[in-house]
């Protein structure tokens, strides 16, 4: 990895845990406020790719795990990985791997705005909800002991907040992608 | 950027850090191993003991704990709904006793002292070229100076959007939030390598 790629990736893991310390921001379609976090992990992958936004998913997990509260509310520690949650948290190296690698795949700069930004709600729907909810759900059913199908309706409740989260991700993907573009191609 | 490590003087905070993640590691196989609940029960309050005392008040180290007890409680009310309640109480004790020795090496082991145990773990990824073992300890210090940063720049963003009376959305802050400070990706790297850390 080229220096330059490790300090993207470490400054999208430095962004990831600022939106952790922000006030939650209502997003004016449902009352809920919703922690910024995982859309961070989204967008990691929309504007880095999928090893680099990878990376940056990788270094927040880590440093949840050294001890430092990075994480939403001020949670940290190896605490957080006893929890039965924690496959949620795991998942997002996993989540942004996908989502960059999809977004790599399906955005091309010459693409028209609309083709950009379904290609990029597609990459993140696919890594932040698909693949996130397979690691969450999957640690779930075993650490609290509840059965893959209970431990699946009982997350279907975060969907509708994560899929708005994921339409936010493509909009600030393809922002980025016109201002300051990062993404590599792959054809 | 606060760590939850807890600057004291007690057994756990002499033992080697290796050992004690080791330990955890195993007990928590363990843990998973055994349905007996007295066996439960007795690590449990092992756990707890070992927490209280490695040099937080009562208060503070509840206040710590209380995001995970809360979801542990929330999937065990859950599932006494579905599960006989012997069953639903091995769960609850696995998960809190982990929880309880994984907070106490948490605030009982320096974010140093962590940062060499993963780099020591990552020297064999190194010699088949997958990591550089000293770009953890790199990165790790890059992300702390970098956060007070990036919060700033979000209230100076904020403001600019007060000063125009614009609502403030995720979007029109985000974008701004994340070309900026990409942008700086190529003056921290030419730092970086002007100054030879990653040279060897």
């Amino acid at each position: 990895m080229s220096t330059r790629d490790l300090v993207l990736s470490a400054l999208f893991a430095a962004i990831i845990v600022a939106l952790g310390l922000l006030p939650p921001i209502s997003l004016g379609v449902i009352p809920v406020p919703i922690t910024a976090q995982s859309l961070g992990v989204m967008m990691a992958g929309v504007v880095l790719g999928g090893r680099r936004g990878a990376v940056a998913a990788l270094i927040v997990v880590l440093l949840v795990a050294i001890g430092l509260p990075v994480l939403s509310g001020g949670r940290g520690g190896l605490a957080v990985f006893a929890a039965p949650t924690a496959g949620f948290l795991v998942g997002w190296i996993f989540a942004a791997l996908v989502t960059g690698y999809m977004s790599e795949r399906l955005v091309k700069p010459e693409q028209s705005n609309i083709a950009q930004g379904v290609g990029f709600f597609i990459a993140a729907v696919t890594g932040g909800v698909v693949v996130l909810y397979a690691f969450g759900i999957a640690y779930l059913a075993i650490a609290a002991n509840i059965g893959v199908s209970k431990a699946f309706f009982g997350s279907l409740a975060f969907v509708p907040g994560d899929l708005i989260k994921a339409v936010v991700a493509a909009l600030v993907g393809r922002a980025v992608m016109a201002g300051y573009p990062l993404l590599p191609q792959r054809s | 950027m606060q760590s939850l490590y807890v600057d004291a003087d007690s057994w756990m905070h002499r033992a080697s850090p290796r050992l004690k993640l080791g330990a955890l590691a195993v007990l928590g196989v363990a843990l998973f191993a055994t349905t007996d609940l007295r066996i439960l029960a007795a690590t449990l309050l092992a756990g707890g003991v070992l927490y209280l005392n490695v040099g937080m008040t009562w208060r503070e180290a509840l206040r710590r704990l209380q995001p995970v007890l809360l979801t542990i409680a929330f999937v065990t009310l859950f599932s006494l709904l579905f599960t006989p309640w012997h069953e639903a109480a091995v769960t609850v004790f696995r998960l809190v006793t982990l929880t309880l020795f994984a907070a106490t090496l948490t605030a009982t082991t320096t974010i140093a002292a962590f940062v060499d145990e993963i780099t020591w773990a990552a020297t064999p990824l190194e010699r088949i070229g997958l990591v550089k073992a000293a770009d953890i300890g790199l990165t790790v210090g890059l992300v702390v100076r970098f956060v007070p940063e990036i919060v700033g720049r979000y209230a100076a963003i904020r403001e600019a959007h007060e000063a125009r009376g614009l609502k403030i959305r995720l979007r029109t802050v985000l974008v701004p939030l994340v070309i900026l400070t990409l942008r700086d990706a190529d003056n921290i790297a030419a730092a970086i390598d002007a100054r030879g850390i990653r040279r060897h």
